[in-house]
């Protein structure tokens, strides 16, 4: 077996098996006496244990099974959940994680894994006495299964055989007589996958047959002695494959042609069952997918510009039909990108907890939506920023308990994280119910740097609150002195606007903070208004685009020396995308303004020309960083020109 | 000497059936249990070398009984009695420390077997 091929595999089913194994921790550090989370934590810590051996990762094996050892002392009672134990079982957690990431990467040696080992070790070492009470080993026969495969960690790792148990046809209950059949094969080795998955099991429709995947230095004689034990166990048979040889196919003794004990057991080693309806794809593969549908989508807009010229019935039929599939096609692959929000959200209770404990802050953790869809790329790149919201809302907004408790509100902060679809843009939230934003440090800091001026204090809240967002505007140490990182809301800013998104945020003195990030579904492609002046064209994301207007004498005004759009009722700052761009003004009447929206603030630009709208494919530059940020990127238009996109967020 | 064995079921007419199967076998029946609470109470008292448990029982069902006297005695031998239609309940018994299962209706020869696998 080529295990390299499966290290991605590994990689990827491991972090699931993390990940729950922080929810359990965290269940369990709630609530200490509950058994389900120590059962959860024993089954996930056992998987990656299984897995690891598999591979030959002996350092991951090694501590999952000291974790594994001390969970079972915990799970019969022997060890109290404490919170000198919880800390050991996070420690714990947390190296597994990186033992895992550098064994993957070829770095097994840059493990050190002895502290965790220490820990792990000397609670259970201090209770010898517990278990020679009860006179014999606990679990007689899987206790020192455990021990044999953590021997196994230690030296090279077990071969794995696949054992296809076919049960005697009058068998009832198979599906539970096959659980039976792997509980036995466990007494002898780790169960590294089984076909069908053992949570299929009890479901109808098991054929009777299970195929399992135990790594085990036990014979062939005795596997099948071992699983027979179970009962009404019809036929067995073992297939070998060594981890150590690298035969392509170490053909099975008794393997014929289609087989479905070899492909089960060649194919998905570490595949769960239901592999058949999802499979897994590079998501560098998706990538191109969606930068060839990009291309496409320009592609299309070019043959409908020739064809409206030609103006030929035939040719604009079937080029509207072939606009039509590809836009169907764009769809597609767009949806394939996407993943339910839970799979970042998911790391943050455990951030949060760190967070709390660090800072002495009692927090009760809300999420909710983890449902909601959001592009792939996306959601590798928000999960940064959101946990910079989270920790700044530990760190500066919410109290400590007493200080809660004084303000008469009760000693735990509350803290939430919502997902939520809205049209076509998703918007997260971050709210605590902590001391808010500080108006007059604020304040302060902003005449410090130069954006106001002295004795100018009249301005709205809301307008104060903007100024922490200003790009440049470094709040964390700066505004409440409680953090040494640096990490200010204008960080987080950045990189959402870089999505295409904003950042809106609301406070009120004493009651909490609310951030909301709003970004659209998907990166890459979106939809335009095209925007002419002189010979150059812009395009505007339609999602700032409230409306348009015709330029027509009167509709902008002067107000105290400035430029306002006058639009039915409102009256709007309006200003020139000719200045903007820095070309002269016209003198000529006429033109069109767009009405731009970026949350609750809108303005009205003036261009000679609105040219049409068009979907766009964002290539994004570089030239953003530092210069004038005044465009997320670029795009090629229809006919081949490229054009700038405007920041609609930047400019309001 | 005979294997001793605790009954648990409320229905009086499986705790005798059962019984005769396995009396007729040579095991000795040391107690009969009708509530989950009762089972682990006679365990505890009788420490039987085989316990069979029905899973569905009135004030605490056969899986938590389970569950507890694999706590009091790690190397407890229930065999559970279950109906068709189980298979879940099953696999949680399992889980709970059982160590083997017998189908409903019960065929003489089928839970001889099982009793056997389970005594090892």
């Amino acid at each position: 077996m080529d295990t390299a091929r499966y290290a991605e595999l590994f990689l990827t089913e491991s972090q699931d098996n993390l990940s729950a194994i922080n929810h359990a921790l965290l269940e369990l550090e709630r609530t200490p006496n509950a058994r389900e989370p120590i059962g959860a934590l024993f089954r996930a810590v056992h998987t990656v244990k299984g897995m690891s051996a598999t591979m030959g990762y002996t350092v991951v094996a090694e501590l999952s099974h000291e974790l594994e050892t001390l969970m079972d002392l915990v799970r019969r009672g022997e060890r109290e959940v404490t919170t000198s134990l919880m800390d050991t079982l996070f420690q714990a957690a947390d190296a597994l994680e990186r033992a895992i990431e550098l064994s993957v990467a070829g770095r097994e040696e840059d493990c050190d894994i002895a502290e965790t080992l220490a820990a792990l070790r000397g609670p259970v070492a201090t209770q010898p006495a517990a278990s020679a009470a009860t006179g014999e080993p606990p679990r007689g026969k899987k206790k020192r299964a455990s021990k044999r495969a953590a021997g196994a960690s230690a030296t090279p790792p077990s071969p794995t055989v696949t054992v296809a148990v076919t049960l005697e046809a009058d068998a009832p209950m198979k599906g539970v007589r096959a659980y039976l059949v792997v509980e036995r094969a466990r007494t002898i080795g780790a169960v590294v996958s089984t076909v069908p998955a053992l949570e299929l099991l009890d479901a109808d429709g098991f054929d009777g047959t299970i195929s399992i995947g135990l790594a085990t230095d036990a014979g062939d004689d005795e596997i099948e002695r071992v699983v027979r034990l179970a009962g009404y166990v019809g036929e067995v048979r073992l297939t070998r494959a060594s981890i150590v040889s690298n035969g392509a196919n170490a053909p099975a003794a008794n393997g014929n042609g289609g087989d479905p004990v070899r492909s089960a057991g060649q194919a998905s080693e570490l595949a769960p069952a239901r592999a058949h309806r999802h499979i897994r794809i590079d998501l560098h593969r998706l990538d191109t997918l969606m930068n060839l549908i990009g291309e496409l989508v320009i592609t299309r807009g070019r043959l409908q510009q020739l064809s409206t010229t030609i103006n030929e019935p035939a040719l604009t039929e079937t080029v509207t039909q072939a606009s039509r599939l590809v836009a169907d096609l764009q769809d597609t692959i767009m949806t394939s990108r996407m993943v339910p929000v839970w799979q970042v959200f998911d790391r943050f209770p455990r951030v949060v907890r760190d967070a709390a404990r660090a800072l002495e802050k009692q927090v009760d953790f809300v999420v909710d939506g983890q449902e909601i869809e959001l592009d792939r790329s996306l959601l590798d790149e928000i999960g940064d920023p959101i946990v910079h919201l989270l920790r700044n809302a530990i760190d500066h907004g919410l109290e400590t308990p007493e200080e809660r408790l004084n303000a008469g509100k009760s000693p735990n902060g509350r803290l939430s994280l919502t997902a939520a679809r809205d049209r076509s843009a998703v918007v997260i939230r971050v709210t605590d119910d902590g001391r808010g934003i500080d108006r007059d440090r604020v304040l302060s800091r902003a005449v410090e740097m130069g954006l106001i001026e002295t004795g100018k204090h009249e301005l709205s809240d809301d307008e104060v609150v903007r100024l922490i967002a200003r790009p440049g505007f470094s709040t964390a140490r700066q505004v409440t002195d409680l953090s040494g990182r640096g990490v200010g809301i204008d960080a987080v800013h950045t990189r959402v606007r870089a999505l295409g998104g904003t950042v809106d945020i609301r406070s009120a003195k004493g009651k909490g903070t609310s951030i909301t990030v709003r970004l659209p579904v998907t990166l890459a492609i979106v939809r335009a208004l095209l925007a002419r002046v002189g010979d150059e064209t812009y395009a505007i994301p339609m999602t700032h685009v409230n409306e348009t207007a015709q330029l027509e004498q009167g509709t902008i005004r002067q107000v105290k020396g400035r430029d306002v759009l006058v639009l039915r009722s409102d009256v709007l700052p309006v200003m020139h995308l000719r200045d903007v761009v820095g070309l002269p003004r016209r003198d000529v009447e006429g033109g069109q303004v767009v009405v731009l929206e970026v949350a609750d603030r809108r303005a009205g630009m003036v261009v000679d020309e609105l040219t049409g709208q068009q979907e766009i494919v964002i290539k994004p530059f570089d030239a953003v960083r530092d210069g004038l940020s005044l465009f997320s990127g670029a795009t090629i238009l229809g006919d081949g020109v490229p054009a700038l996109i405007l920041d609609v967020s930047s400019l309001l | 000497m005979s294997h001793t064995v605790l009954i648990c079921d409320d229905a009086i007419f499986m705790r005798t059936m059962v019984g005769d199967i396995l009396q007729q076998a040579g095991f000795e029946i040391v107690g009969e249990a009708e509530t989950g609470v009762q089972a682990v109470e006679k365990y505890r008292q009788l420490r039987p070398d085989l316990v069979t448990m029905d899973i569905v029982m009135p004030d605490m069902g056969g899986i938590d009984a389970v569950r507890e006297i694999t706590k009091f005695d790690p190397l407890a031998k229930v065999l559970m009695c279950s109906a068709m239609g189980q298979q879940a309940l099953v696999v949680e018994a399992i889980q709970a420390g059982a160590k083997d299962f017998v189908v409903k209706p019960f065929q003489p020869s089928r839970v001889l077997e099982a009793v056997q696998r389970v005594l090892g």
